[in-house]
């Protein structure tokens, strides 16, 4: 069982590998020749304004709370799936009101406008 | 405790699949340019090498030797990581998927996939859904409001059409009764599954171009208002591993479409492996295509489209599917 | 364990599936009823409360495990269920005036309330601790965000944030607790938990420290002292009828998991946790009592004398056996009644710009309306436990047990405080009584749902004073086959 893991972890450290290696090659080739401006953050080429460290639209962390409930039901719709065969009408009614009960919570974001990007 | 020969294949099955895997990646932006100015009617290419076949390797040697610039106003270490972050999980990702069918070779019967794992789909999910960290990540240490936004936007984005990604091969979980990418294979030796999974395929498709960041769902990077979104401030060999993250993501993907609904490795008279790639290749013409073809999303029309449209098809595909396999 | 889930199951939690749909029913048909007319959806959650007392009433005498073994209908159960929906109905019902009144009727606030009974339902079944959490975190999150509904108000900002800092932080060490139990025996079952502990294992100090970790947790969910900080803030805050939930609905729940674990899962330790509720009855009862003397804010005063209250509830678990312990159940329904009786008095208070928050604004109160005064006074004789009240019956036999166990110097202390408590209590009756109304003081219009809410209180709480036989008798057989 564990075994079958074994040649991923090797592809993980493979990776790793090919990408520290990448990175020191690429320090060790290139030229180094820092000046005030080249290390200045990009704003287009005027002087940068203030910190990029700023608050951001509310939308997105509601985006990462729906992401996170949807997320789970399809965790437990996988195992369901694939042995539905065997589960029969019980499962299917059963699991339909588990879908169900989330449909309902999509509709009501949806109704309150969580879904909305302009306001 | 297997013998010393299945170490041998496994270490040469990861070989062979990362070099491969690296010279597709690099090889994928020459065909990429060249399909792109075809549409164009123009020449793309054409200098370095017949037709510009040593162009990838050029452009490598080229960012190879450029200044690596880090920003003052960066947080250095996440900085740094970032690109790693993104680079791994896109070289790891393909490992549970079946290129080709079991063969016989010096008396060891050897499974074309570099790892069957029972739970391939989900680790595939998992892994693939890691990188998301590389890009926002990226794009908040570079402390540039461009890549913050572009970071956010892409987040936001994957997670979304992650979503329907994982509603969209429900269906044909219940077909094939295993999570394992080779058993899901072995599942379509009557008929692929796009027969029988159309909406499924269709939803899967669409959020395989959103989740590789391609155009139309390119938001991230949209040049017009974000300049180039999270990888901004990245430069020599960090921008490259964005970019070679990004096109490793495509080949997996385009390679996972073909192994959950276009019947995997299997066709007639050519060998399996053949028929991988052929079909591999066509899905990722296909993305290529339909970058040349459409234009950019706007950002509330692509959330509208992955949590109102894709998202209840997805449901709407998985209840129909239900109800057909169990009151079969 | 490898019990096969199936139709059964569903039907011993029926009550909670019906619950669960009304609940869900209400908060989409916020959609369609319009803002104005949303009183509906609260008489509407009425019903539906009153719906699945109904279906729960069949239940009435089993004892049916099901879902493995983690849930478990019994008397217990249902004696508390039966007071959390009659509470959750209460408590809709005094929101529907106040609601209207802060301009903020909506039928999430409904739903919101009985998915929080949900949770307590959820808890009273409980005897797995992964489904204990389960409930606990249904009822919590949902009164988070209660406690902020009135979004414009900075004080239920305040309110919501603390609470939630606090409920997160209570949560985390249950959890540890949970954890600990769970690596020292291999069971998140409670029986299982209790039948694998050996006379070994009772006196590893692991144990303890879980024993510790679960009564500080549960000690912050039902808000005894030291761990009471954030309690005045959040019910001064809170919307009242929310505060009423937190007081009367929750810190029972809260108290209903601290049984279950404590009497089934660790009843070996009994030595040793009688000990620690000893004193944290003792802290909490004084503490609270003491402190609710310098109060000027009813709200503030009634979170104080809720502490003590909860510290009178920790005497029955002090004393355990049938008659702690039933004694203990007798005082819930007591201690539910009289304060959700309080708060509705608030609410009935709270007429324009006057909040009815500050002991001043019942100055007066038996001019104005001698029958809400008096409805009040009963009030405030059986928070004191005046007889023939029922604060007087509840506390007569929860000090009775704690006497007939031999704990007198806790019985003694917990009379002097219930002298102590009379003191701040008249307060009040005095303002109403002996003080002149306010002229800028307007008529009191109740609404009808809250009339409804005062009767059923005041009603209950003589009731119970005059003729405690059959509520004895009731809690008594309740906690039959609890060990």
């Amino acid at each position: 069982m564990l075994l079958s893991y074994l040649p991923i972890l090797i592809l993980v450290l493979l990776a790793a590998g090919f990408a520290l290696a990448t990175l020191f090659l690429s320090s060790a080739l290139g030229p180094r020749r820092p000046s005030k401006d080249k290390l200045s953050t990009y704003e287009c080429g005027i002087d940068p304004v203030g910190s990029a460290r700023e608050r951001f639209s509310v939308k997105f962390y509601l985006v990462a709370m729906l992401f996170i409930i949807f997320d789970i039901e399809i965790v437990f719709l996988y195992p369901w799936a694939v042995i539905l065969n065997s589960l029969g009408l019980f499962g299917l009614v059963e699991m339909f009101f588990f879908l169900g009960i989330l449909l309902i919570g999509l509709l009501y974001v949806w109704k309150k406008g969580g879904l909305e990007w302009t306001t | 405790m297997p013998e010393p020969a299945f170490f041998v294949v496994m270490l040469a099955k990861i070989a062979v699949v990362f070099g491969l895997m690296l010279l597709s990646v690099a090889y994928l932006t020459w065909l990429e340019r060249k399909v792109i100015s075809d549409f164009q009617v123009r020449l793309g290419p054409m200098r370095v090498g017949p037709h510009g076949l040593l162009q990838p390797i050029a452009d490598g040697i080229k960012l190879m030797f450029k200044e690596d610039i880090i920003p003052e106003a960066a947080d250095r270490a996440i900085y740094v990581l970032a690109p790693t972050l993104a680079l791994i999980p896109a070289f790891i990702s393909f490992a549970v998927i079946p290129f080709g069918d079991r063969v016989r070779l010096f008396g060891q019967s050897i499974d074309m996939v570099i790892s069957d794992v029972n739970v391939g789909l989900l680790y595939l999910f998992g892994v693939a859904s890691l990188g998301v960290y590389g890009i926002v990540l990226g794009g908040w240490a570079s402390n540039n409001k461009y890549a913050l936004l572009g970071g956010l936007r892409s987040a936001a984005q994957m997670i979304s059409y992650e979503l329907s990604m994982g509603l969209s091969v429900v269906g044909v979980l219940m077909l094939s009764e295993s999570l394992s990418l080779v058993r899901i294979v072995g599942a379509q030796s009557k008929a692929w599954f796009i027969l029988l999974q159309p909406i499924g395929f269709l939803i899967f498709l669409i959020c395989a171009i959103a989740e590789t960041n391609r155009a139309p769902f390119d938001l991230p990077e949209a040049e017009t208002e974000l300049v180039a979104g999270f990888h901004v401030e990245y430069s020599s060999m960090k921008f490259a591993m964005y970019f070679m993250a990004e096109y490793a993501n495509m080949i997996t993907v385009a390679a996972l479409a073909t192994t959950l609904f276009l019947g995997g490795w299997r066709g007639p008279f050519l060998p399996p492996v053949v028929w991988f790639l052929a079909k591999l290749y066509l899905v990722i013409f296909l993305f290529i295509w339909i970058r040349a073809t459409l234009p950019r999303f706007r950002y509330d029309q692509l959330m509208r489209f992955g949590w109102k449209v894709l998202l209840p098809l997805a449901l709407a595909n998985i209840v129909i599917t239900a109800a057909f396999v169990a009151l079969r | 364990m490898t019990q096969a889930f199936n139709m059964a199951d569903l039907s011993t939690a029926l009550p909670e599936v019906v619950l669960s749909l009304v609940a869900m029913v209400i908060l989409m048909l916020d959609f369609i009823v319009p803002k104005g007319r949303r009183d509906w959806l609260g008489y509407l959650s009425v019903l539906g409360v009153l719906l699945t007392l109904m279906v729960l009433c069949r239940q009435w005498g089993a004892t049916q495990s099901a879902f493995s073994g983690q849930y478990l209908i019994d008397p217990f159960a249902l004696f508390f269920k039966i007071l959390f929906l009659a509470s959750g109905g209460l408590i809709i019902l005094m929101s529907i005036g106040y609601l209207r009144g802060e301009g903020a009727d909506s039928g999430e606030f409904y739903a919101l309330i009985l998915f929080a009974t949900l949770g307590m339902m959820l808890m009273a079944s409980a005897v797995d601790l992964l489904i204990l959490y389960i409930g606990l975190e249904t009822m919590s999150i949902c009164i988070y965000v209660l406690a902020g509904f009135l979004k414009r108000e900075r004080r239920s900002n305040e309110a919501a944030l603390k609470y939630l800092l606090m409920g997160g932080f209570s949560s985390a060490i249950i959890l540890y607790g949970i954890v600990m139990l769970y690596g020292l025996t291999g069971a998140t079952g409670l029986k299982e938990i209790a039948s694998t502990l050996t006379a070994d294992t009772l006196s590893n100090p692991a144990l303890i420290l879980a024993m510790v970790m679960l009564a500080a947790g549960f000690g912050f969910k039902i808000a005894a002292v030291p761990f009471h900080m954030y309690i005045p803030d959040v019910y001064e805050g809170a919307p009242t009828p929310i505060t009423a939930l937190l007081a009367a609905a929750s810190e029972i729940a809260g108290l209903v998991i601290l049984l279950r674990v404590f009497l089934v899962a660790i009843p070996g330790l009994q030595d040793r946790w009688a000990l620690l509720f000893y004193v944290l009855s003792l802290l909490t009862m004084t503490v609270g009592n003491v402190v609710a003397i310098a109060q000027s804010n009813i709200k503030r005063m009634l979170a104080y004398s809720s502490i003590a209250h909860i510290g009178y509830l920790l005497i029955g678990v002090v004393a355990g056996r049938e008659l702690g312990i039933s004694a203990t159940l007798l005082y819930t329904v007591v201690y539910a009644l009289m304060t959700l009786g309080a708060f509705a008095m608030v609410i009935l208070l709270c007429v324009g710009e006057v909040k009815g928050e500050r002991i001043d604004d019942f100055a007066g109160l038996a001019q104005r309306s001698p029958m809400a005064a008096a409805a009040m006074l009963i009030l405030l004789l059986s928070l004191a436990g005046v007889p023939p009240t029922a604060g007087f019956v509840g506390k007569l036999y929860l000090f009775g047990a704690a006497i007939e166990r031999g704990y007198i110097l806790l019985a003694l202390i917990a009379v002097v405080n219930s002298a102590i408590s009379l003191f701040y209590y008249m307060k009040v009756a005095v303002a109403m009584y002996m003080r002149d109304l306010p002229p800028a003081g307007l008529a009191l219009s109740p609404s009808r749902p809250l009339r409804v809410v005062l009767f059923v209180t005041v009603v209950g709480t003589l009731a119970i004073g005059i003729y405690p036989g059959p509520f004895l008798d009731l809690a008594k057989s309740s906690i039959a086959g609890l060990w």
